[in-house]
């Protein structure tokens, strides 16, 4: 039997208010790659560590790593990475791109 | 006992209709299913296959045929041809069997509908041969590999297939209902056998049967062939059906023609793309899948519509685009996400195989080959976590198929990304502007919720990769995995350390 790693994705509807953030749900293409995922991000995350899990699921798997910070665009826009999931307006099955920071 | 000529009855055999008295015409063949639309009832009178068969005639030739695809069976079941052939081609053979046998049942309902609905008794005629076709079809592809289940389960996926929430059956399904069991017979028979059968199956069947011959697989070629030729008969339901129709309504004939067409496209690229390019040996490999969809899709579709006054679709450049690339990504995927199918793909990726595919698509390295590379080197280096998924793939809404798999990395006119589409306060996502207009255009059809949707409704318990892979019906023995073990990594691996 094949090995997979357990995601521990949360349903999004486990809405106990734990003081840890709502999941936001996005489809997400990263730089190079082949497809666009589902990448469960919290609505208060970063958007730099939202950045992070959509590169997990890609870096070093599909795309070479590269010695690069990350940058996000969303609704046709650049955002800042030290706004939070929330605060940049990224909601449920919105578009994302994360790329590398030129 | 002399017998009538078949020319003094068969006209009144095939073609009997009447006047009903007893019950209103309407109540008998309600619009919804019939589809009479905008095509007065008289014109219906002219309907007219070209291939004409009696049910003596059928009967003995069909019985021939049973005979000659049945019996090469027996032999070669007692020989060592299984054994030996190659596990990618197999895996050719199980993708066709689990995608395909359930579907030619389902391809009964189809003629069974038209048979009771079609508004034309010549065409009723010519779906009962239809129904008793496609029976055939689907006995065939269970009892052939119903006899390798014991060598192999993944063969038990023929049968269980339908059965499940695996990703790709979900696509098919929800493609081969919108095809066969949600519209009126009008549009069903422009559906399938005039767009799906005439043009795709012939890729399927035919490109495959050859491939299969040289593969060894005797026993596959046969079978396929052998069904391949009854396709030839009832599928000339679609012609005279599309002439009527062009003549009273053309904007709907060209809509159902291009819808069809289209989802078909998807469909195979998934279903054939990856066999002919990937899993057939590479030595064994008679044309690619793109040089095969030219000839025998692609030139002879357009002719074929060009003949009743039809035009080309509007994505006919994006979908010719496509053959350079929507088949290579849905075989990355598929290979990347290897447990959520009931085959074993076989990666293609050796270098002798990455040569014949620059070779056959010139852009290949650029958007595909980094990718691989890679994959490559984790396998080299034994990170094996790393060349499986963690997550899923956004499926499109249309297709079910990936969001990204109908374009390519690198590509600027049609980049990976999802087109989205915000309708009553939900967002939908597409893999293509074809497949979001259609979905537009059928919004008020029922439409399957994809994985990802059922996923995040909460369904899958638990929303974990397990779950998922118990959800979609995969049982350890079945979960697919590379059909070469990973052999063909290792010219790629660095010399070692001196």
């Amino acid at each position: 039997m094949n090995e997979m790693q357990e995601t521990g994705m949360a349903a999004p509807e486990v809405a106990e208010p734990r003081g840890e953030g709502q999941p936001v749900p996005i489809n997400a293409m990263f730089e190079g790659d082949f497809v666009t995922q589902l990448v469960l991000v919290l609505d208060t995350d970063t958007v730099d560590a939202a950045a992070q899990k959509v590169a997990a699921q890609v870096v070093g798997r599909r795309v070479a790593p590269r010695d690069a910070g990350l940058a996000v665009r969303h609704a046709g826009r650049a955002v800042p990475g030290d706004l939070t999931v929330a605060e940049a307006g990224i909601g449920p099955l919105d578009v994302v791109f994360v790329g590398w920071a030129e | 006992m002399a017998r009538m000529a078949r020319e003094k009855w068969y006209d009144i055999a095939r073609d009997l209709d009447w006047e009903l008295s007893y019950v209103d015409y309407d109540a008998v063949f309600p619009e919804w299913m019939s589809g009479q639309g905008k095509i007065p009832r008289e014109a219906w009178a002219s309907w007219d296959e070209p291939y004409k068969v009696t049910y003596p005639e059928y009967v003995r030739t069909q019985r021939e045929k049973e005979t000659g695809a049945y019996s090469v069976k027996a032999v070669l079941q007692k020989s060592k041809v299984f054994d030996q052939l190659d596990e990618g081609w197999k895996s050719v053979a199980k993708q066709h069997f689990g995608a395909v046998a359930l579907i030619e049942d389902l391809a009964v309902y189809a003629e069974l509908r038209m048979a009771r609905f079609g508004l034309s008794p010549a065409w009723r005629n010519m779906a009962i041969f239809g129904t008793l076709d496609e029976t055939r079809h689907t006995q065939i592809s269970l009892y052939f590999p119903h006899e390798l289940v014991g060598k192999d389960p993944q063969y038990d996926w023929a049968q269980k297939a339908y059965h499940t929430n695996e990703w790709g059956i979900i696509a098919a399904r929800a493609t081969f209902d919108g095809m066969m069991m949600n519209p009126n017979v009008v549009d069903v028979a422009i559906q399938l056998p005039f767009t799906f059968e005439t043009g795709f199956t012939n890729v399927q069947f035919v490109a495959l049967s050859a491939d299969a011959l040289e593969s060894g697989d005797i026993n596959f070629a046969n079978m396929i062939s052998s069904i391949q030729t009854d396709e030839a008969r009832h599928s000339q339901q679609g012609g005279p059906t599309l002439e009527i129709l062009v003549e009273h309504d053309p904007r709907r004939a060209q809509w159902i023609i291009d819808k069809t067409f289209w989802v078909s496209a998807r469909l195979f690229s998934i279903l054939t793309g990856p066999g002919m390019d990937y899993y057939t040996p590479l030595e064994m490999r008679k044309q690619s899948y793109k040089e095969f969809m030219h000839e025998w899709i692609a030139d002879q579709f357009i002719d074929q519509i060009s003949d009743y006054g039809l035009k080309k679709p509007w994505y006919w450049d994006e979908f010719m685009a496509g053959l350079d690339t929507w088949h290579h990504s849905l075989h990355l995927g598929v290979w990347y996400w290897r447990p959520t199918v009931w085959w074993k793909p076989q990666a293609g990726v050796s270098p002798e195989e990455r040569d014949w595919l620059h070779e056959k698509y010139p852009e290949w390295e650029k958007q595909f080959g980094r990718i691989w590379d890679v994959i490559i080197d984790n396998v080299n280096h034994d990170r094996m976590e790393l060349t499986l998924p963690e997550t899923l793939p956004w499926l499109c809404n249309l297709c079910h198929l990936p969001i990204g798999t109908a374009a390519s990395p690198s590509n600027d006119k049609y980049p990976v990304r999802s087109y989205p589409l915000k309708h009553n306060g939900y967002t939908y996502h597409f893999c293509s502007r074809p497949c979001r207009q259609i979905w537009w255009e059928d919004r008020d059809t029922l439409h399957d919720p994809t994985v990802i949707e059922r996923l995040l409704g909460g369904d899958i318990q638990p929303p974990t990769v397990e779950g998922i892979l118990g959800w979609m019906g995969l049982t350890p023995e079945v979960m697919g995995d590379d059909a070469y073990g990973y052999r063909w990594a290792k010219p790629y691996a660095p010399p070692p350390a001196a």
